[in-house]
């Protein structure tokens, strides 16, 4: 349990990500709808000479399949060139530490992670990565996926808001969404960060002789600017192996706060963007309401555990309460940093964070977050319609069998893309290739190994494993699930947002969707949706754990 | 003929947006924030490198490695089974730094009451001013050294 101050600090860290997001959302529906913004007069003319030498026509509208392809191809493009960068990093500049390249199987699994805003690692970055691989294959991912979520998200809201005729344009999405909203707020983060104490240099690491004469190397590089991007885009791939539990990227209790807020910032802007950009802003109600409600459950959930003590896997700096409120953040919005040990964090804060990463709308990741609560809305709008005997309708669009179709695929892909290599991790026996894992008590290590494919699938990317899964085996089964678990579902909700385009909207709703009662349900029929999928595998892993009366994972 | 540049029509954006988006990203943003950082905050930006006689004997956010019984350990050199997730934690709980100042009064003369009060003028908290109180052990053992220079021979 938590006292009064820190319960105290969790309500103003949710209500400052709240009270900002509402503010920042009018500007970026400004962004996203082409209107005038104030950073116009520096941006114009350089946006219109960047369209001119790509070659893309801002003034095309796409359908959804041509939005779809247009993202999914520069995702590719973009992976491509982090790949030849991971693995040709030997060979290239900014390289002071002399590291060799990356094994191509290790490379594939980290562009794939990185470039799906999932950033799963199975290497420690600064004991593997040159500087120039820090940045121009991980920082580089890192903005370019976030910015993919947020566009695919704006393509999916133009589809379903009422009367619209086009899902836009992706290249005018994604140039304007990098260059006026994450690089700005970025270069911002990035300076208060190394005004903070995280480092900033591309000078090499530096050696020292400590008080007593020993040897220290100190593991400094360009830190700050990708803590900035890990954050705020969602991201949650850390410089360092221990990620923000590395004092150097988390050095103390400011930049902890800080962090967690970002990580909140733009998730909660996009609730808000939504009602604004389909122009009925009380549509933005059950999402927000059903995506902090089930944040205020997770977070009970992981409270009512007992809270670790500063020992194994906790950090002095933040003390078990920051930990485990972290764990339950950095998993609802699909981020994936750590500021401690997964390991040290206690069984009922680990099933908090599969609930985050199962739900994965709790408010989830960058943009997809949002397009997974319209799912959830669409499949209640269909329950709630069967049990009252009404057409199903949201925003004025009736739901018909195919819309709900797809919406069982998208909700299915998840369960499919975690259980099942979960299972045949076993099965082949692959999860003997982790050091030590035979030596793990039945329900932790079947924890570890599920929450593995949990945090690919959900494009989250914290682990229990990290390194000692750089096997061929877990290389390929989570890139493979990671690409399922992004791009499949963007796939079948951008194509029921296209099928949405021209539908007869009706303007008296049979059933209102903006109302807490709605909410309510909607709530209820996510829990009842997860909880009745993953209950079984739930029980064996986490719950089991905590019924075995475990505090924590190290077994 | 038409078909290959329609092709490139289709291709070219994807590609070029690719490479673009890398230059920005990927070294324009790094290295302006690495040149503003430099120029601004020296100090943080090189890893908040602490001087002890006018040299860099480590960074003030990264376990020193200090094992002499006249000094405050670290958590990562004393037991195992405390480690911490980074491995460089550079902190310890108030109480652990506590518990170790009978060695140090007994290794070095300084009375017990004396370092005491020097832990507590220490203190930082997780919270600020409230929570966890913890202290960081490269400036609390510095502080020692300035402190009582002469039960510090050779090192001030």
């Amino acid at each position: 349990m938590i006292d009064a101050i820190q319960a105290l600090v969790v309500v103003a860290i949710l209500a400052s990500a709240l009270i900002s997001g509402s503010l920042l959302a009018p500007y970026v529906v400004r962004v996203l709808t082409g209107a005038p913004t104030r950073l116009d007069r520096l941006l114009d003319p350089v946006e219109k000479r960047v369209y001119r030498l790509i070659g893309a026509d801002p003034t095309i509208t796409m359908g959804w399949k041509q939005y779809f392809f247009a993202a999914l191809l520069l995702n590719v493009a973009q992976m491509a060139i982090a790949f030849a960068i991971l693995v040709g990093q030997g060979v290239l500049p900014l390289n002071p530490q002399g590291f060799p390249g990356l094994s191509w199987d290790l490379a594939l699994n980290t562009v794939v992670s990185f470039a799906t805003n999932t950033n799963l690692q199975h290497y420690a970055g600064e004991a593997t990565l040159s500087y120039f691989s820090q940045m121009t294959a991980i920082q580089f991912l890192q903005f370019t996926s976030a910015t993919t979520g947020v566009c695919v998200m704006a393509a999916m809201i133009r589809g379903f808001k009422p009367g619209s005729v086009h899902m836009g344009n992706f290249y005018v999405d994604f140039v304007r969404v990098l260059t006026r909203l994450l690089l700005p707020l970025c270069i911002l983060a990035a300076l208060v960060f190394v005004a903070l104490g995280v480092p900033q240099t591309i000078g090499g690491y530096v050696t020292v002789k400590t008080v007593e004469g020993a040897t220290q190397t100190l593991l400094v590089g360009p830190v700050a600017s990708l803590v900035a991007i890990m954050q705020i885009g969602t991201n949650g791939g850390g410089y360092f192996g221990a990620n923000s539990a590395y004092p150097f990227q988390n050095p103390n209790p400011a930049t902890d706060v800080l962090q967690i807020y970002l990580m909140l910032l733009i998730p909660t802007t996009l609730i808000f963007v939504f009602g604004e950009m389909i122009g009925k802003k009380k549509e933005t109600r059950p999402i927000l309401i059903g995506s902090y409600a089930l944040l205020a459950i997770d977070m009970v959930i992981a409270f009512l555990g007992s809270i670790p003590v500063v020992g194994p896997g906790i950090e002095t700096r933040f003390g078990g309460f920051f930990s485990t409120f972290w764990t339950v953040i950095t998993t609802a919005v699909t981020t994936g940093s750590v500021n401690a040990s997964l390991s040290a964090i206690n069984p009922l804060g680990i099933l908090s964070a599969f609930m985050g990463m199962l739900i994965q709308a709790t408010p989830g990741g960058k943009g997809v977050g949002v397009m997974y609560m319209i799912m959830y809305i669409v499949i209640t709008v269909f329950v709630v319609g069967l049990m009252t005997g009404r057409t199903p309708e949201y925003l004025g669009a009736k739901i018909n069998a195919r819309d709900v179709k797809l919406v069982m695929v998208a909700f299915l892909v998840h369960p499919i893309a975690i259980l099942v290599p979960t299972i045949a991790a076993y099965a082949t026996k692959a999860v003997d290739a982790i050091p030590g894992f035979s030596s793990l008590p039945t329900s932790v290590g079947f924890t570890q190994v599920l929450y593995e494919f949990a945090s690919s699938a959900a494009n989250n990317g914290s682990d229990f494993f990290g390194a000692a899964a750089n096997t061929p085996f877990f290389n390929f089964a989570t890139a493979a699930v990671i690409f399922v678990g992004r791009y499949v579902p963007i796939a079948i909700l951008l194509a029921l947002a296209g099928s949405m385009i021209g539908r007869k909207r009706v303007a008296e709703q049979s059933l209102r969707t903006d109302g807490a009662a709605f909410s309510f349900v909607l709530v209820g029929s996510i829990l009842l949706l997860v909880v009745l999928t993953f209950l079984p595998f739930l029980m064996l892993g986490p719950l089991l754990t905590y019924f075995q009366g475990m505090v924590n994972f190290f077994g | 003929m038409s078909s290959k540049a329609s092709r490139w029509k289709t291709y070219r954006p994807v590609i070029a947006l690719s490479i673009l988006s890398m230059l920005v990203c990927g070294l324009a943003y790094p290295l302006l924030i690495t040149g503003v950082s430099q120029a601004a905050f020296p100090y943080q930006a090189n890893g908040s490198q602490v001087q002890l006689g006018g040299r860099a004997v480590g960074s003030y956010y990264i376990d020193n490695g200090f094992t002499l019984p006249i000094f405050f350990h670290g958590r990562n050199e004393t037991n195992p089974f405390t480690a911490s997730a980074s491995g460089v934690d550079p902190d310890i709980t108030l109480s652990d730094a506590l518990s170790q100042i009978p060695r140090i009064s007994n290794a070095t003369g300084i009375p017990a009451s004396s370092l005491d009060a020097l832990v507590v003028a220490h203190e930082h908290w997780t919270l600020w001013i409230t929570g966890d109180p913890y202290v960081n052990v490269l400036e609390l053992n510095l502080a020692l050294i300035a402190a009582y220079p002469s039960s510090y021979p050779g090192y001030a």
